[in-house]
């Protein structure tokens, strides 16, 4: 997000879900989005029925793959190499919009320059894509009015997370693509309201909207507001607060998050958990974290209280109560208001007073430009608004940087390729990287607790290339497992061709797997962003009793590879 | 391009898989990356796919159930075959038939039913006609001159469709559509890729005399395409071959060798497909479907495939003995064609089977009535009640009408079409209600199950048949009116259109054997 | 440009009007649209069954038929483009004959429900039944005998009851080219055709995603949930309440209706169904996944956290009132601020919670700790 923050003055898609489907061109990148956005997916398909063109770049062949014309199968950690080689084309070939350019950015010169160094033919050596693909995708990407970019945590859950999406933005800015219909740059967000709590300002940098807490302007508006004095400083990035646990944090409020299980390198996160003082959580089911808290106070799921979501492509939606939580579990807005007014009470200060979920939200849009069009009593009416809305006469913005990037200019920003902080090894020699699946969800609590889900996927695997696996004897269904530096777990071999050789892939899912004791917690200088897609491991056969054997239900998941099926 | 020839690669894949097996759909999709489910979907469309375990099928058609085929399935059976009725097998000449594997076995009783199949034809005629007075000659010695083909290519394009719209000549297959309409259409198309289509899957009930062109003739029929795609401007020409065509397929892939090892016709590529089981694929955009590798299930038209054929390109799709007249036509000329016919142009290819002396293949002159034909064929046996034209779709026709010309026009005017021109003749042995029922239950199995009004309304048509049968009241047939206006009105394609007509047609010239 | 460059899609035309006659009246039609299209714009009431605007026109259900002068035959709306100078009829005596006897024929396909104590369409609402009610098919006539027999699918979602399907397709259209999953299709023929897996095994072996459009789309209810219908409650209808949300889990933002039962639960409400609003109305154009669909068992789970839980001196966890919990977390909270300042504290909010509490945390942490130490777990 800072990437994009930086580049455009916007932190989110530009462009919107119902435009893919119109989309010519649509380059897809670290985006399993099949399993991550099924419904975007079939948008992305609809496309491509349609005649559209897909381009996918990913390590694994995902099932997106089965309905592209090339599929850039590339290094895992190699992304800058790649899309600086594509913007070497784009400038060689003279495939740039030099009036967009001109009009509206800044700093091409720089990123030719250091493009310039950036051969295809280099880049098949680093990425494992062939120069031609490399070439062909940039053209077709450079050359169709209506091409947008998608992406996931596969650009930004590296350590060069940021640098990743630096290398896409030069392409957009270069290209012009920008400011219409079908085309832009488009994160694809993970959670329900990873949009929406950054935009509330859940960020250590941002009040709502967007605005710096180290602006002084800005957090003097917060004060007159807020009635209180405001700290100044930016504070702790999410992976950082995980490395300074039991250091300099010695006291924290978790709310719906397992971080135990969600963090990287868990192991030495939980020994950290250790030195906490205290830990409250708020959570609708126990988890890992829970292990560790202090007190646990039950929330309230979706179905059972009022808000808003914002989705990914800025979309503020009503959330409404249709049950009642059970028991004396509490919707979470209500319990952070009964503890912001303990504390108050016990500091002195004045009580906050809200009647309901649509005053916190007046209050919020109040002090956000971005925002301050929109009320939950329009959302009711109009059914959804998209953020720029400045005023209750805004119609809502489908698209960014109409006649102008937001940001006045867009800035491009030269980046040069480092390699991920953990390479395979002779100890170590395959890449682990993780992900998720359809049927499942971050931490499973929701999902493993249905009875159809489970079925459907029921235990935890490891995809593993089937020249790797021989080299183990291992054989498909295999209990097996997985090692790095920081941890190993046991879990089942799925020997397919999705992956590269040399490449190993896990769900973060399972509990009893757990996936995240073994990624890295390095993270993106910027964003401090942990490198959940490329560590190194090793992977190792284990002898069972024939009845285990026998237990296993064999199989993984059906969402189809491109193995099956590819005519559509 | 290449996604759609995997697709077409689909119903042959299955053939070689063995039919739908267990574990097929799952390795023919692996194979051509066609989803598994949509394999599954193709398999089970076509009877020879989809019920591979079966010894030998008997035909269940009206001249084969005339001939004993109900009574030869109960012998098979008895005799511990793994057996099952069919659809016609297009050998009502040489009833009853039965598939084995893949070849006709004609003539077939209990005992031969493990006999070796030697290749055969059938009887021909009529005896005497003077050849230069026939457009086809199935008697005659083929040709592999390439004349008719050189004629063509001195005359161009331009002046061949005008001597095939001077000819008149008709679609054989069913329709009756001016050919040279066809021709000029698809040669006006933009797009300038485009195909021609042969028509070999010859299914109706009463008709075999494809067949016969095929194996007699296999140089008239590949002459006649090469001088279409020439005229059209194609390069490709697919034969779509019932796949029960066992020994028609062996001499057309011979003389397709034999033209390509003389280089008879540059710039003319044949290829060949087979069918797997599947009446409907005898209607043409079904047939095109199927060439597709889908489920032959007929298209909306508009678009024609003459606009949006095959792999949605300009498509010229003609039925064998269609084809098989074009090499006379450029030879002798668009009016000796003409000149042929009594009441329409041309000679036309009449298969007369059921209660006639000599059942086969008759080239006589367009509009003979049923009286010539079968004094052709040796007469009568038996006395003469009813006759059905055209095939199961042409319903049924009193004795009364048998000096009728057989021709487009004149059988239209009494309800009937010619049809295929596959006349089948029933005597007085026969009851109509149960000759009605041999036909309506062909169009409910070949029905392809898209549209409701065909889908149900064969069906019901049976059943109150049936209701009528095991008890003859009014009010077993009191829906037949509505349902057979509906299946006529709402009906996707030709086969649902016509469904009715053997039970309307009997009901009317056989009032009294309704209960009317 | 290399020739490997691929196609370009040429911009859209500009629109200019046709010119048909729908009903005896003049209108203007836009190029492209069908015939269905223009009369739906225009307040006509043509009856569909294999109809989804976000589907290719199958024209197989033969509901829609009207009258186009110049063609002999029927013609139906959902496939025939509109054509400048075209004169369509949508209502006279012959589209009523043709309405009402190809839904008596439907009917007659259909199983006896009342005499199985069944409510057609099930929990769904039965598009076909309406229809034979608004056009009057007669109901009378002889029902056929059952040909389609039911398959065991150890599936947990999707129930199909084949002898209720009158084949529009709608589902293995939807599946191809919407979910573009094919894992069902039309299999079979004729009367026996059906709707089938390959090798008739479970959709978990199939390439399915369970996404539930197949549910979605049916028309009659042949295609239904099979939670309702393994706890007893086909043919239970409408339910009392719906309403409409925004799904918990991905960032795309579903919107779907949950339909609830108010009283179950001992009166806490319990959600029966999800179903996606209309195609064209939300950003998930009709669409839901099978999370979205489905995965919502953990609203009722009994692991649900029902009371705040304090950590007691040897380390268990014992049920506290909301008062004490609070009175802990202030005092803990407050220790930590006390002892080591504001910036000793960590706050982590959660994407999967609304935008107002997403406020409200960072809020707190900054106006009422002091500290901007707030991030959402999914910080990228």
């Amino acid at each position: 997000m800072a990437g994009l923050v930086t580049t455009f003055g916007a932190g989110a898609m530009t462009n919107s879900i119902g435009e893919i489907r119109d989309a010519d061109v649509l380059f897809v990148i670290g985006s399993n989005t099949t399993e991550a956005h099924p419904i975007i997916a079939m948008e992305m398909k609809r496309a491509v029925h349609r005649g559209a063109t897909l381009i996918v770049a990913d390590p694994r062949s995902i099932n997106l793959t089965s309905f592209a014309s090339r599929h850039l199968k590339l290094r895992p950690g190699t992304d800058v190499w790649l899309l600086n080689a594509m913007a070497h084309v784009i400038c060689a070939e003279g495939l740039v919009d030099a009036d967009f350019i001109e009009t509206n950015t800044e700093g091409f010169d720089a990123v030719r320059e250091t493009v310039a160094r950036y051969t295809p033919e280099e880049a098949e050596k680093v990425t494992g894509v062939p120069a031609d693909d490399i070439r062909w995708a940039a053209r077709a990407y450079a050359t169709t009015p209506k091409a947008g970019i998608y992406y996931t945590l596969g650009i930004t859950e590296h350590t060069h997370g940021t640098d990743n999406v630096y290398g896409l933005a030069n392409l957009v800015l270069m290209t012009g693509h920008l400011g219409k219909p079908s085309a832009g740059m488009n994160p694809l967000r993970g959670q329900n309201n990873v949009q929406g709590a950054n935009d509330a300002g859940a960020t250590p940098i941002f009040y709502p909207g967007y605005q710096r807490v180290d602006d002084p302007e800005v957090a003097a508006r917060y004060e007159k507001s807020w009635g209180v004095p405001l700290p100044r400083e930016p504070g702790l990035n999410l992976n950082v607060m995980m490395k300074e646990t039991g250091r300099s944090i010695r006291g924290m409020f978790v709310m719906g998050e397992d971080i135990v299980l969600s963090e990287p390198n868990a192991g030495a996160l939980e020994e950290r958990m250790n030195g906490l003082e205290f830990l409250v959580i708020q959570e609708i089911f126990l988890n890992e974290t829970a292990r560790f808290a202090d007190v646990i106070l039950p929330g309230a799921c979706f179905a059972e209280k009022d808000g808003v979501f914002t989705n990914s492509e800025r979309r503020v939606q009503r959330v409404r109560k249709a049950v009642e939580p059970p028991g004396q579990a509490k919707a979470d807005w209500e319990a952070v208001l009964a503890l912001a007014n303990a504390v108050a009470e016990k500091r002195g200060l004045t009580p906050w007073r809200y009647d309901g979920p649509a005053a916190i939200y007046a209050e919020m849009a109040k002090d956000a430009d971005k925002f301050a069009g929109i009320s939950h009593d329009r959302v009711d009416r109009e059914g959804g608004l998209q953020w720029p809305c400045t005023s209750p006469e805004h119609p809502g913005t489908r698209f960014l940087h109409e006649g102008g990037v937001l940001r006045g200019k867009g800035l491009f920003t030269a980046i040069e390729y480092r390699p991920s902080v953990e390479l395979a090894d002779p100890e170590y020699p395959l890449v682990l990287s993780t992900g998720r699946t359809l049927y499942h969800y971050n931490a499973a609590t929701q999902t493993r607790r249905g009875v159809g889900l489970a079925e459907k996927q029921p235990v935890a695997f490891c995809e593993i290339h089937p020249a790797d696996a021989r080299a183990r004897s291992i054989e498909q269904g295999d209990l097996v497992e997985v090692e790095t530096r920081r941890g190993k777990v046991a879990c089942r071999a799925m020997v397919s061709r999705q992956v590269r050789r040399g490449c190993i892939w896990m769900p973060l899912h399972f509990a009893e797997a757990r996936a995240n004791l073994l990624t890295v917690d390095d993270g993106d200088i910027v964003t401090q962003t942990a490198e959940y897609k490329v560590c190194a491991a090793k992977v190792t056969r284990v002898a069972e009793q024939p009845a285990e054997r026998d237990a296993f239900p064999g199989s993984f998941y059906a969402v189809a590879g491109p193995e099956q099926g590819t005519i559509h | 391009m290449p996604d759609d020839h995997r697709r077409a690669a689909v119903p042959d894949a299955l053939e070689r898989a063995g039919g739908l097996v267990p574990g097929a759909a799952r390795a023919v999709s692996a194979e051509t990356g066609v989803p598994e489910a949509h394999v599954w979907g193709v398999g089970s469309f076509f009877h020879l796919l989809a019920r591979p375990d079966v010894d030998a099928r008997v035909c269940t058609g009206l001249s084969c159930q005339l001939a004993g085929a109900d009574a030869l399935l109960d012998a098979a059976r008895g005799a511990g075959v793994s057996c099952e009725g069919v659809s016609c097998l297009a050998a009502c000449d040489r009833a009853p038939a039965v598939l084995r594997g893949r070849r006709v076995q004609p003539d077939a009783t209990a005992e031969t039913l493990g006999a070796e199949v030697p290749d055969w034809a059938g009887t021909i005629g009529p005896d005497g006609a003077d050849p230069d007075r026939l457009a086809i000659d199935l008697a005659g010695e083929p040709d592999w001159s390439g004349t008719a083909f050189a004629k063509a290519e001195a005359m161009g394009a331009d002046a061949v469709i005008e001597a095939i719209d001077v000819s008149g000549l008709q679609g054989r297959g069913g329709a009756g559509f001016p050919a040279a309409f066809k021709w000029k259409s698809v040669r006006g198309q933009p797009d300038e890729t485009r195909y021609v289509v042969l028509n070999a899957d010859e299914g109706e009930p009463g008709t075999f005399k494809d067949r016969e062109v095929l194996l007699r003739r296999p140089d008239r029929v590949l002459e006649g395409l090469a001088i279409a795609a020439r005229a059209i401007g194609a390069r490709d020409v697919y034969c779509y071959l019932r796949g029960e065509f066992e020994i028609p397929w062996k001499k057309l892939a011979d003389a397709i060798d034999r033209v390509g090892a003389a280089g008879l016709f540059p710039d003319v590529t044949f290829h060949m497909h087979a069918g797997q089981g599947a009446y409907i694929c005898g209607e043409e955009t079904a047939l095109i479907e199927a060439l597709e590798g889908k489920r032959g299930m007929p298209r909306l038209r508009p678009p024609f495939p003459t606009e949006h054929g095959l792999w949605g390109k300009p498509t010229l799709v003609h039925n064998v003995e269609t084809i098989a007249c074009v090499p006379a036509v450029v030879t002798r000329g668009g009016p000796w064609f003409k000149d042929l016919g009594v009441t329409g142009p041309g000679t036309k290819l009449y298969c007369v089977s059921g209660h006639v002396a000599r059942p086969g293949t008759y080239e006589m002159p367009l509009g003979v009535s049923l009286e010539e034909l079968v004094t052709a064929a040796g007469g009568y046996v038996g006395m003469l009640k009813a006759f059905s034209p055209g095939g199961a779709s042409s319903g049924f026709l009193p004795a009364s009408e048998k000096h009728r010309p057989l021709d487009f026009k004149s059988l239209a005017d009494v309800g009937s079409m010619l049809g295929s021109a596959g006349v089948v003749v029933c005597n007085d042995t026969v009851a109509m209600p149960w000759a009605v029922k041999q036909q309506l239950q062909f169009f409910e199995v070949e029905s392809c199950g898209q549209c409701a009004p065909c889908r149900i309304g064969t069906r019901f048509l049976r059943e109150a048949l049936d209701r009528h049968v095991a008890d003859p009241r009014p009010a077993a047939l009191a829906q037949v009116a509505d349902v057979s206006w509906e299946m006529n009105e709402g009906s996707i394609c030709g086969l649902g259109q016509a469904a009715c007509l053997p039970l309307t047609t009997a009901m009317k010239w056989f009032p009294e054997e309704f209960g009317q | 440009m290399s020739s490997q460059n691929p196609k370009r899609v040429p911009e859209e035309a500009s629109d200019p009007s046709l010119s048909v006659t729908l009903d005896g009246e003049t209108v203007d039609a836009r190029p492209g649209e069908t015939i269905l299209e223009l009369a739906e714009r225009h307040g006509k009431d043509i009856p569909t069954l294999c109809h989804d605007p976000r589907l290719a026109p199958a024209g197989a259900c033969r509901s829609c038929l009207v009258e186009v002068e110049g063609s002999r035959r029927l013609i139906p709306s959902c496939a025939t483009p509109v054509a400048d100078g075209q004169v369509v009829t949508t209502a006279n005596d012959r589209i009523a004959r043709h309405q009402k006897v190809l839904l008596a024929l439907y009917l007659a396909d259909q199983p006896d429900f009342a005499a199985r104590g069944e409510t057609p369409g099930g929990a769904q609402a039965c598009e076909l039944h309406a229809m034979a009610d608004a056009v009057g098919a007669p109901t009378d006539w002889p029902k056929m005998e059952p040909l389609r027999v039911g398959r065991e699918d150890r599936n947990p979602y999707v129930q199909f009851f084949p002898e209720a399907c009158i084949l529009c397709a709608r589902c293995t259209r939807y599946c191809a080219e919407i979910e573009s999953v094919s894992a069902i299709s039309l299999a079979g023929r004729g009367a026996e055709t059906t709707i089938a897996t390959a090798d008739d095994v479970s959709l978990l072996d199939s390439s399915c995603e369970l996404c539930g459009g197949c549910i979605d789309v049916c028309p009659t209810g042949a295609m239904t949930e099979k939670m309702p219908v393994t706890a007893g409650r086909r043919g239970h209808v409408e339910p009392e309440k719906v309403v409409r949300t925004t799904c918990n889990y991905c960032g795309v933002g579903c919107q779907m209706d949950l339909h609830v039962e108010p009283a179950a639960n001992d009166g806490r409400g319990r959600i029966e169904r999800v179903v996606s609003p209309e195609a064209g109305t939300t950003t998930n154009d009709g669409n839901l996944c099978v999370k979205g669909r489905f995965a919502y068992d953990f609203v009722d789970h009994e692991d649900r956290l029902t009371t705040p839980l304090i950590r007691a001196e040897d380390g268990s966890l014992r049920e506290a009132s909301w008062d004490e919990a609070l009175a802990r977390t202030v005092e803990g909270l407050m220790g930590v601020h006390e002892r080591h300042g504001a910036d000793a504290l960590a706050f982590v909010s959660s994407s999967r919670c609304t935008m107002e509490e997403n406020y409200l945390v960072q809020k707190m942490a900054r106006a009422v700790f002091g500290t901007n130490n707030v991030h959402q777990c999914a910080a990228t």
